[in-house]
């Protein structure tokens, strides 16, 4: 058996979730060792240095208002009230602590953050040749731009603080004592060597389950999922983790406000009938639209650009230089949109599966139900119930990043205080053992398959609009039948070196997240926000319910939990 | 397949290709010092290895009509 290393408190997970949780740990109590754990680089890894790098604040609204707002026309009530004002409340100090760390905040001539409301639209152009936009729109929040190696900056500052890093190192399971968290295992992804480090607490902060089809959202592959369930940890909201947005079919690029712009082939607009008066973002009822035509055979769906009146906000806010000024987000959105659109070849549209699984059920204070392990980032959005009944971004784009360094920020101060109170428990070589027979098996499959044979399959039942957006009952027993057979023919899957061995792992991963997703699915008899089902059209007359899914002797296991209305300030 | 080419002459071994990929695509020669493209195939032109190379030795070139784009399982 290695050594353990051991450390005070140990984040997985080395991008803007997991930096936050450090620093803010490390500057509660700067007696702690915190360490992060990264299976690639921090600072280059993770979703948070690769997307549009807009994050969202209160500015001059209320956290009552966007409370109010968001449950309203959002999270339809579905919500944790507790952590969706708290995480209201932290928005604007979120800008703060990135500039903080980073410097890295867009900001105007006289340093204040320059931000833009979502869906302003353009008037004019300025004497400087920069857009003037009205931003007088219904929304209780506006966007500041983060400029996209900011990531980097942040290790930095957590480097200068004592926060230690080791990289290259990917956890595979944690270790409990006693029902409390004792350690993570974990293995270097070059050299395959087992890594064992005991810690007081844990934060699982190494992403979601996106199933690898969208192209950047290649990195979130579910172990902190699995090794959550494996170690027994309460999971809800799960059947929200199914996020889809409107992609090119050419390029899988995304685009916004396609909903008001679709057609069929017969030439009828069919987004626009799904659109509500107030419309935060893209709707689930537009993309199951698409679903509908496309099986009555009014296919293909094609995007007319011209018609969607989001583009000049958005190019100018995302794309270029018009708006905000961040000479490094402009090369990477240059180089992307280049390659991507310059094969364009039609407007045809297609729902593209970006998943956003994370059911991880935390507490207000981002406390997992496993003593001494905490949960940030993208892993517990729809765990928190911060957000109700939405899938992630929860039609409020530049949450990414929002939710990330908010649940960090409560992460790390939670798990500082428990770790000053908590000793270091055993790492149990029997648990040990077991993990590495878990994780090495493949090395030593007979069997042919190749894990990126497998990641096919599990796309193939993950992928499709009618099992996991516009779903029904018969195609979602049909695809869990699936996910079974998928889960028997695992041994089968062999791999011939460190980075395939994680591999399998994630197919693990993916599969327990897919069995999970399916069956919260089918508990859920009803159509609320997000969540749509062909064969109950309509919200539940039963009232509002959480479902819950456990590890009961290692089978998914579902209750329900009622949502407490009476106990919150705001009812429907 | 996307295609990754790396110039070893322009290359100076500072290892930034490596550090900058998010999902293990690129791994490292210690002895060359250089970049080794091992997993082509998985590569999600992120572009993030070519876009901070100090020394623009590095080139992707994506190809988008691979296997990574799963067209058959949509509706």
């Amino acid at each position: 058996m290695t050594e353990p290393m051991t450390t005070d408190v140990l984040v997985v997970g080395g991008s803007i979730a997991g930096l936050a949780t450090a620093i803010t740990a490390k500057e509660k109590d700067p007696a702690l060792d915190v360490t992060i754990v990264e299976k690639y680089t921090s600072g280059y890894s993770g979703k948070a240095n690769r997307g549009a790098g807009i994050m969202l604040i209160l500015g001059e609204s209320t956290p009552e208002e966007f409370a109010q707002f968001y449950l309203k026309h959002i999270g339809l009530y579905l919500n944790d009230q507790i952590t969706l004002l708290k995480y209201a409340g932290m928005l604007n100090g979120n800008a703060d602590a990135i500039e903080k760390w980073s410097g890295k905040i867009d900001k105007d001539d006289n340093g204040k953050f320059r931000s833009l409301k979502w869906a302003s639209k353009p008037v004019g152009k300025g004497a400087d040749g920069k857009p003037i936009f009205d931003q007088n729109v219904p929304y209780p929040w506006t966007l500041v731009a983060v400029e996209l190696d900011y990531v980097r900056e942040v290790r930095k500052y957590a480097r200068k603080l004592g926060v230690k890093f080791i990289d290259r190192t990917g956890m595979v399971d944690l270790l409990t004592d006693g029902g409390k968290v004792a350690g993570i295992v974990g293995y270097d992804i070059d050299s395959g060597a087992q890594r064992v480090f005991g810690a007081k607490a844990v934060i699982l902060a190494c992403g979601n389950q996106c199933y690898r089809v969208m192209p950047m959202w290649s990195p979130a592959r579910g172990e902190g999922v699995a090794a959550a369930f494996r170690a027994g940890a309460r999971f809800a909201n799960c059947e929200y983790g199914s996020f889809y947005n409107w992609t090119f079919l050419d390029n899988f690029e995304s685009e916004m406000g396609v909903e008001y712009a679709l057609y069929n082939d017969k030439g009828d607009n069919i987004g626009l009938p799904t659109i509500k008066e107030v419309h935060p973002d893209i709707n689930a009822e537009s993309l199951a639209e698409w679903y509908k035509h496309t099986v009555a055979g009014n296919g293909p769906i094609h995007y007319r650009e011209a018609d969607n009146p989001l583009v000049s906000y958005t190019h100018s806010m995302l794309a270029s230089q018009d708006f905000y000024n961040r000479p490094y987000a402009d090369r990477f959105w240059g180089y992307l949109f280049f390659n991507a659109f310059s094969q364009l070849t039609n407007d045809h549209i297609v729902p593209g599966l970006v998943g956003e699984f994370g059911g991880l059920w935390v507490d207000e204070n981002m406390a997992t139900t496993i003593p001494g392990l905490f949960g940030a980032g993208d892993l517990v959005v729809h765990g928190s119930r911060a957000w109700g009944a939405t899938a992630q971004p929860g039609r409020h784009r530049g949450s990414g990043i929002a939710f990330a360094t908010f649940s960090g920020r409560v992460a790390g101060p939670s798990a500082a205080e428990y770790a000053a109170g908590a000793k270091l428990l055993d790492q149990s070589a029997e648990q040990i053992e077991a993990i590495d027979k878990r994780f090495t098996a493949p090395l030593k499959s007979v069997g042919s398959m190749k894990p990126m044979e497998m990641v096919a399959e599990i796309q193939k039942v993950m992928q499709p609009v009618g099992n996991s957006l516009y779903r029904r009952e018969d195609r979602m027993k049909k695809a869990l039948a699936r996910v079974d057979e998928l889960k028997a023919l695992l041994p089968q899957v062999k791999a011939a070196d460190p980075h395939q061995m994680f591999g399998v792992n994630e197919c693990a991963a993916a599969l327990l997240c897919a069995e999970m997703f399916f069956k919260t699915s089918l508990e859920r008899k009803e159509s609320l926000g997000w969540f749509l089902r062909e064969d109950y059209p309509e919200p539940s007359k039963a009232g509002l319910e959480w479902i819950i899914a456990e590890n009961k002797d290692g089978q998914v296991a579902l209750s329900k939990e009622r949502v407490p209305l009476e106990t919150y300030p705001y009812k429907p | 397949m996307n295609t990754i080419i790396v110039n070893e002459e322009l290359c100076n071994g500072c290892k930034t290709c490596f550090k900058a990929c998010f999902i293990d695509i690129i791994k490292w020669d210690d002895k060359a010092k250089k970049p080794v493209i091992a997993y082509p195939e998985e590569c999600v032109q992120c572009m993030y290895c070519e876009i901070n190379c100090p020394e623009r030795a590095i080139k992707v070139h994506p190809k988008y009509d691979s296997y990574l784009f799963p067209r058959e399982n949509l509706v």
